[in-house]
C-alpha cells in the first residue's frame, strides 16, 4: 500500500520535523495520526460513538466523513492512525476552505492553561466577532492556472471586512493573490447557491443543530470543497460543492444541552453566505 | 408618586440610600441612568431602536415602549437624576410571575477594558452562561398555596448547574409550593398555558429567533429576556380556554447598556443562547404533553 502526503490540506497539522502527519493511499482512505495527549484518543472515541449512534438521523451522516477504524502504519513508527475516507478522493482540482465554527474555541471540560491559550486566539480573530474564522483554504486560480494557497499569518490577521472577502474570493476566477482585485464570485450561485449548494447544506446542518443534544463540536471545522475541473470544461453545474465536518480531537458529550455556541457561529457563516448569493459584487452592508 | 416596584428580579434594586428604578401610577417606569457612561448608552439604544424603520413592526412588541428621559428625584436621596422613562412591562397585570434570564454563552464583548472582561468571564464560567448560553438572574412566583410570591434567593439562583436552571424553569410554571421543591417535583401546572399555546412564551421566542438570524443592526450584550405571566386569572381557573388567553405570558428584552452596532454581523451569541433557551422550554412542554398521554391512556384491564 502506497501512501503519501495529501496535496491539498489547508489547516491542521502537516508532516514536519519528523513528526507525522496525515497521509492518503491510492484507494481513497486518509490517514490521521493520532494527536498526543489525549486528543487523538477523544477523536477515535467520538468516531465509534457517532458511527453507531443510531440517533443521528441518516440524512446528517453526509456530513462526516466516514469512518474505518485506527490502524498501525508502517514508516510512521508503527504510530496508530485513525483510517477515514479522503475527502478529496473524487475530485481532481478542489478548492477547499477549513472554517473553524464557534464563538469560542475553548470549552468547561478543558484545562486552564487551554481555555486561556484559545481565548487568547478568538479574541486575535474573526472567532469572536464572527463566531467563526476561516482557518486555511487553497483555490485554483482560473487566471494562473495554479492552486493559490494564502500564508497562515495573513489568514490570522483577517477581520470581518477580510473574512467576507475571503469568502468571496473563494468562488471567484480573478487573480486571487492580488489582495487589491474585486472578486468577480464566478462560481457563487454554482458553490454557494443553487438545491445542492452550500447555503441548502449548511440550512440542513442547522436544523439539526437546533435540537442536537449529543455532541458539543469543540473547536471543529466545516470542511468546503468543490471541483474547478467541471467549471474549467465549461460545466460549471458540476461543481459539487460538498460541506463536511472535521476535527473531533475535543468534542464532549452534549448532556441534553444543544451546541449553542457552534449554532450560534454557524448561523453567523450562513448569514455571510447568504449576503455573498444576494450581493456578490457588492461589499458588507452597512 | 413614585414608588418602588414591587415586581423586580434582578438588576438594581430601589431602597434608602440605594440607587434604583421607580414606577409610577400611570404605567411608567423609571430607570436611573447608570453612571460611567452606561446610562446614555441605554438611552441611546432606546433613540435609535425606536425610530428604526429597520426593525419590524412585529418585533417592537418584545421591547419596552420608551419616552425619553426626564429628571426625577432619585431614590437614594441624592436629589434630581435623570431617569429613562419606559413603560413599566408589568404594569398590566396584577399577580404577575416574573423571570430574568440573561441571553448569551459570554457577557463581554469585544474592546472592553480588561477589569470588565474578567468580572464578566469569571462569572460566565462560575454559572450557566457558558455551559448553556444563558442564566436564570432572578425570578418570583405566585405561590398558590400561601397566596403570596415566593423570590428566589439570588445566591442560590446564581450557583445553578443545568439542572437547577431546568428546575427553575419548572418551577416557574407549577402550582405546588416553590418553598417545598426539595420534597416534590414541580407539577408544571401551567407548562401548557405559559409556554405553550399559539400566543405563550415559546411561539414567542421563535418569533425572536427568526429576526435574530438575519438582524445586522444590534449587538444585545448582556441583554435579558424577561418572562411574565398573571396569575390572577390562573386562581380564578374555571378549566377552559380563556385561561389560555387570560394567563398573558409576555416576552420582553431588558437591560440595554451594553448593546452594541451589529455591522453587518448578526448577534452569534445572543441567537446561540436563545437556542439553547428555547430548546429547555421545548423539552419541558414535551415532557409535559407525555406525562399527559401516561395519565390520560387507558387503564390496561379497563376500568
Amino acid at each position: 500500500m502506497q501512501l503519501k502526503v495529501p496535496e491539498h490540506q489547508v489547516a491542521g497539522h502537516i508532516a514536519k520535523d519528523g513528526k507525522p502527519g496525515p497521509l492518503v493511499d491510492d484507494k481513497g482512505r486518509f490517514f490521521k495520526p493520532l494527536q498526543g495527549d489525549s486528543r487523538g484518543e477523544n477523536e477515535v472515541k467520538f468516531y465509534e460513538s457517532f458511527s453507531t449512534n443510531t440517533e443521528v438521523p441518516d440524512h446528517i451522516r453526509r456530513f462526516f466523513p466516514v469512518y474505518h477504524g485506527t490502524q498501525a502504519v508502517e514508516g510512521s513508527d508503527g504510530a496508530t492512525m485513525i483510517v477515514l475516507e479522503n475527502l478529496l478522493a473524487d475530485y481532481s482540482k478542489p478548492s477547499v476552505m477549513d472554517v473553524k465554527m464557534g464563538s469560542r474555541t475553548w470549552y468547561p471540560e478543558a484545562s486552564e492553561e487551554y481555555v486561556q491559550k484559545c481565548l487568547k486566539k478568538d479574541t486575535g480573530t474573526t472567532t469572536v466577532s464572527a463566531g467563526f474564522r476561516i482557518s486555511g483554504f487553497e483555490v485554483y486560480d482560473h487566471k494562473e492556472s495554479s492552486f493559490w494557497k494564502p500564508e497562515r499569518k495573513l489568514l490570522r490577521g483577517l477581520k470581518v471586512d477580510g473574512a467576507r472577502l475571503t469568502l468571496r474570493k473563494f468562488v471567484s476566477s480573478n487573480s486571487l493573490s492580488d489582495m487589491g482585485s474585486k472578486p468577480d464570485s464566478a462560481f457563487v450561485s454554482s458553490v454557494y447557491g443553487g438545491s445542492n449548494g452550500v447555503l441548502t447544506q449548511l440550512l440542513e446542518l442547522k436544523t439539526w443543530f437546533e435540537n442536537q443534544t449529543l455532541y458539543h463540536f469543540n473547536s471543529c471545522s466545516i470542511l468546503m470543497v468543490y471541483e474547478n475541473e467541471s467549471i474549467l470544461k465549461g460545466n460549471d453545474g458540476d461543481a459539487r460543492p460538498q460541506v463536511k465536518l472535521v476535527d473531533f480531537a475535543h468534542v464532549m458529550d452534549g448532556n441534553g444541552v444543544i451546541d449553542h455556541n457552534f449554532l450560534g457561529g454557524l448561523c453567523s457563516f450562513i448569514n455571510f453566505i447568504r449576503d455573498i448569493l444576494q450581493s456578490p459584487d457588492e461589499s458588507a452592508e452597512s | 408618586m413614585l414608588k418602588v416596584p414591587e415586581h423586580q428580579v434582578a438588576g438594581h434594586i430601589a431602597s434608602d440610600g440605594k440607587l434604583g428604578p421607580l414606577v409610577d401610577d400611570e404605567g411608567r417606569f423609571f430607570k436611573p441612568l447608570q453612571g460611567d457612561s452606561r446610562g446614555e448608552h441605554e438611552s441611546n439604544f432606546y433613540e435609535s431602536f425606536t425610530s428604526n424603520k429597520k426593525v419590524p413592526d412585529h418585533i417592537h412588541r418584545y421591547f419596552p415602549v420608551y419616552h425619553g428621559t426626564q429628571l426625577v428625584e432619585a431614590s437614594d436621596g441624592s436629589g434630581k437624576l435623570p431617569h429613562l422613562v419606559l413603560d413599566d412591562v408589568v404594569s398590566g397585570y396584577s399577580n404577575p410571575s416574573v423571570m430574568d434570564v440573561k441571553i448569551g454563552s459570554r457577557t463581554w464583548y469585544p474592546d472592553v477594558s480588561e477589569g470588565y472582561f474578567k468580572k464578566c468571564i469569571k462569572k460566565d464560567r462560575e454559572t450557566t452562561t457558558v455551559s448553556l448560553g444563558f442564566r436564570v438572574s432572578g425570578f418570583k412566583i405566585f405561590d398558590h398555596q400561601e397566596s403570596s410570591f415566593w423570590r428566589a434567593e439570588k445566591k442560590l439562583v446564581l450557583g445553578y448547574n443545568a439542572d437547577g436552571a431546568r428546575l427553575a424553569l419548572r418551577k416557574f410554571v407549577s402550582s405546588n409550593s416553590p418553598a417545598d421543591s426539595n420534597l416534590t417535583p414541580p407539577n408544571c401546572a401551567f407548562a401548557s398555558e405559559v409556554y405553550g399555546g399559539s400566543n405563550g412564551i415559546l411561539v414567542q421566542l421563535l418569533e425572536l429567533k427568526d429576526w435574530f438570524e438575519t438582524q445586522t443592526l444590534y449587538h444585545f450584550n448582556s441583554c435579558s429576556i424577561l418572562m411574565i405571566y398573571e396569575n390572577e386569572s390562573i386562581l380564578m381557573k374555571g378549566g377552559d380556554d380563556d385561561d389560555v388567553q387570560a394567563a398573558r405570558a409576555q416576552v420582553k428584552l431588558v437591560d440595554f447598556a451594553h448593546v452594541l452596532d451589529g455591522n453587518g454581523v448578526i448577534d452569534h451569541n445572543f441567537l446561540g443562547g436563545l437556542c439553547s433557551f428555547i430548546k429547555f422550554i421545548k423539552d419541558i412542554l414535551l415532557s409535559v404533553d407525555k406525562r399527559h398521554e401516561t395519565e390520560t391512556s387507558p387503564l390496561e384491564n379497563g376500568n
